[in-house]
């Protein structure tokens, strides 16, 4: 097994996760076969892969966003394979931050409120949301933007209101896919100096990128093909970590 | 993990909800005029329906919900060509007799008085102006049940009654068709040949169709009342009539009954029971019970039928103002997928999408339903106004219209809004 395995349970497992489409039928579209993969807490993992290899949609089953097909995923030990609609949103309200390369805030929203989104559905009483808002834009740098509209925004100072967001409430996983993407590299760089930043402060960080020059400065890259994992490595050594079980 | 909560700050959504809705200011406008005539038109509906109710009441209690009308009438068989018209002494018996009366009043238990009338179509002279009218010959009980009171001089009295005396109350078009220009008080009238004094006057009536029907006038007729006693000793029950050359003589010995029972329940069974010892000694149906309940009930239901189609064509507009709303919200839905799927993403359940867009929809009607009622108001405003209907608004009308308009609201934008919640948040997202 994974050698980072430590006595503790990972953050994140998954076993055996299929993901497939019109199950059952003849042309059962198989995107991923069987994935495993433990991700401790405060790791940073790069997701590598060509289109089409299913990283997007293993992304998409970490964030609870969609359910595994076969298979399990664990948070922190929790099971969260089998649970109902409801329950999945309140595992990505509290669990995951989600950051995207198109950014995706509300256009009408303000900076402040589009932070406060996940603390909303939280629940958060609205002073207190509003505080935590502001804190979480400040830190960020964006603390003379907030009243601004996303498209009054650079597309950096758009994915550090994103960012922010995603810590709202205070997520066990901060999930990335491809944050520089819509970026120049000047931008992106600031970008990713924030997700190294969140990192050294023990951040739990999945990010989905192209970029191999990026994904090479991570300190575990994660490779896939054909909807299975290639290879798993960390980087400073050249040998993976853990072969990839087909 | 979070037990799934109620849904999402409430307040807070609605405001959101009247921020989009500001977003899209010509839009909402459109949407909110569907709903505005609709609630309108209701409005104006129910008021009419409640106003014509309102009338309708008013004018059965002309009559006296209390009270048993027989009136004597020509009984259908009995025509003038079989009668000799060459005959002159000839004379027309028919209607209710003073045995009838007694028989009424010895068998007829639930009835508290029974008033018998006079009437006599007279001339009335005042110098040499004169005009038809109906002489009225009514003991004093009447005046007071039908609420003839006089707004000049007194009514007529006991007195007046027991001495059979010549006095009249007069209606005060009869005086201006006179051209009684002086005090009428104390003035002498001539009804036929006979002087009477004017004691009170009345205002002019204002019978309604039914009422005049009911009280055996013509529209326009011009009612004196005298005492019953004294048109007795005057006039007496024969009329002496001359039409198209021929001259025609009836006598009715009682013109009227007026049976008032004791209670309004009372009333249905004291006018079957008129009718049944009627029926004995009349051959010929020379009669006829006038029962103002029943007219009542009957144009209720009549009323309320007429009510309720208008209100249902008024709804028709409502259903067209809730397909406008289902129209847009569907718009709606479809331009902001993605930020469904940016709240789902944050953790927005499934109900907290459908609340988002239901709250739009509920303040739509909300909104709509607040306009529409002034619209309804002002549209009603000139309905009264060009038609002279009566029309109340009660707080039923304004509290029906605003249900029925949060109602459509909510019925309308709930496919949408459902749609909404049920986006596939990952397909939102592209």
């Amino acid at each position: 097994m994974n050698s980072s395995a430590a006595s503790s349970p990972p953050l994140i497992q998954l076993e055996g996760v299929v993901k497939s489409y019109g199950a059952g039928s003849a042309e059962e579209l198989v995107i991923l076969h069987g994935i495993d993969l433990c991700i401790q807490a405060g790791d940073y993992v790069g997701l590598v892969g060509a289109s089409g290899s299913g990283k997007t949609t293993l992304m998409n089953l970490m964030g609870c966003m969609d359910r595994p097909t076969r298979g399990s995923y664990r948070i922190n030990g929790q099971d969260v394979t089998s649970l109902d609609d409801d329950r999945l949103s309140a595992v990505r309200n509290r669990s995951i931050g989600f950051v995207f390369q198109s950014f995706q805030l509300v256009p009408e929203l303000s900076v402040l409120e589009n932070v406060e989104m996940p603390l909303f559905y939280a629940r958060v009483p609205r002073r207190e949301r509003r505080r935590k808002a502001q804190e979480l834009v400040q830190s960020v740098g964006l603390g003379h933007r907030m009243q601004h509209v996303p498209s009054k925004l650079s597309g950096g100072e758009c994915q550090r209101t994103a960012i922010a967001r995603s810590l709202a409430n205070d997520p066990v996983l901060l999930l990335a896919d491809e944050p520089t993407g819509n970026l120049d590299s000047r931008t992106g760089e600031e970008i990713l100096a924030l997700f190294a930043q969140l990192h050294e402060r023990k951040r739990t960080i999945v990010m989905v990128t192209h970029n191999p020059e990026i994904a090479a400065r991570l300190p575990r890259i994660v490779e896939m093909k054909d909807g299975r994992i290639l290879k798993d490595s960390r980087s400073g050594s050249s040998q993976p970590l853990v072969a990839a079980s087909a | 993990m979070a037990k799934p909560l109620a849904v999402a700050n409430a307040g807070e959504t609605f405001l959101l909800a009247f921020r989009n809705l500001r977003r899209n200011k010509l839009r909402t406008l459109l949407t909110l005029l569907g709903m505005i005539f609709g609630v309108g038109s209701v409005i104006a509906m129910l008021s009419v329906g409640a106003g014509a109710q309102a009338e309708l009441l008013d004018r059965i209690r002309e009559l006296g919900v209390q009270n048993v009308i027989v009136n004597s009438v020509r009984p259908p068989q009995q025509t003038r060509d079989e009668k000799s018209s060459q005959d002159s002494d000839w004379i027309d018996r028919f209607g209710l007799t003073d045995a009838d009366r007694l028989r009424i009043e010895r068998l007829c238990p639930g009835i508290d008085q029974l008033l018998s009338v006079n009437l006599v179509p007279d001339r009335v002279w005042h110098g040499s102006s004169r005009l038809d009218a109906t002489i009225l010959g009514v003991p004093p009980a009447y005046v007071s049940l039908f609420g003839l009171v006089p707004t000049l001089g007194r009514t007529l009295s006991e007195l007046d009654e027991a001495s059979a005396s010549s006095v009249c109350l007069v209606r005060r078009s009869l005086l201006r068709k006179l051209g009684v220009l002086e005090e009428p008080l104390g003035l002498s009238l001539k009804l036929g040949n006979f002087p009477f004094q004017v004691v009170g006057v009345l205002e002019d009536s204002n019978y309604h169709e039914q009422t005049l029907a009911a009280l055996n006038l013509e529209a326009g007729a011009h009612e004196v009342f005298i005492p019953h006693a004294a048109s007795m000793r005057t006039f007496g029950n024969l009329v002496y009539k001359e039409r198209g050359g021929t001259s025609e003589r009836t006598r009715i010995e009682v013109d009227r009954l007026v049976a008032v029972a004791s209670s309004a329940d009372q009333v249905r069974t004291v006018a079957r029971v008129i009718d049944a010892i009627l029926s004995h000694g009349h051959e010929q149906e020379d009669y006829q019970i006038v029962v103002p309940l029943s007219l009542l009930e009957q144009q209720e239901r009549t009323q309320r039928v007429f009510s309720v189609v208008m209100v249902l064509i008024a709804s028709i507009s409502l259903v067209v103002g809730g397909i406008g709303i289902a129209n847009i919200m569907l718009a709606t839905v479809t331009e902001r997928t993605r930020e469904v799927g940016i709240r789902r993403a944050m953790g927005a359940r499934r109900s907290d999408i459908l609340a988002q867009f239901l709250t739009e929809t509920v303040a739509i009607g909300l909104i709509g339903g607040l306009l529409g009622l002034g619209f309804g108001m002002a549209a009603l405003q000139g309905i009264v106004r060009t038609t002279g209907w009566k029309a109340e608004v009660g707080p039923t009308a304004i509290m029906v219209s605003m249900g029925i308009s949060c109602a459509v609201a909510v019925i309308s934008g709930l496919y949408p809004a459902r749609r909404g919640a049920r986006l596939d948040p990952i397909q939102a997202l592209r």
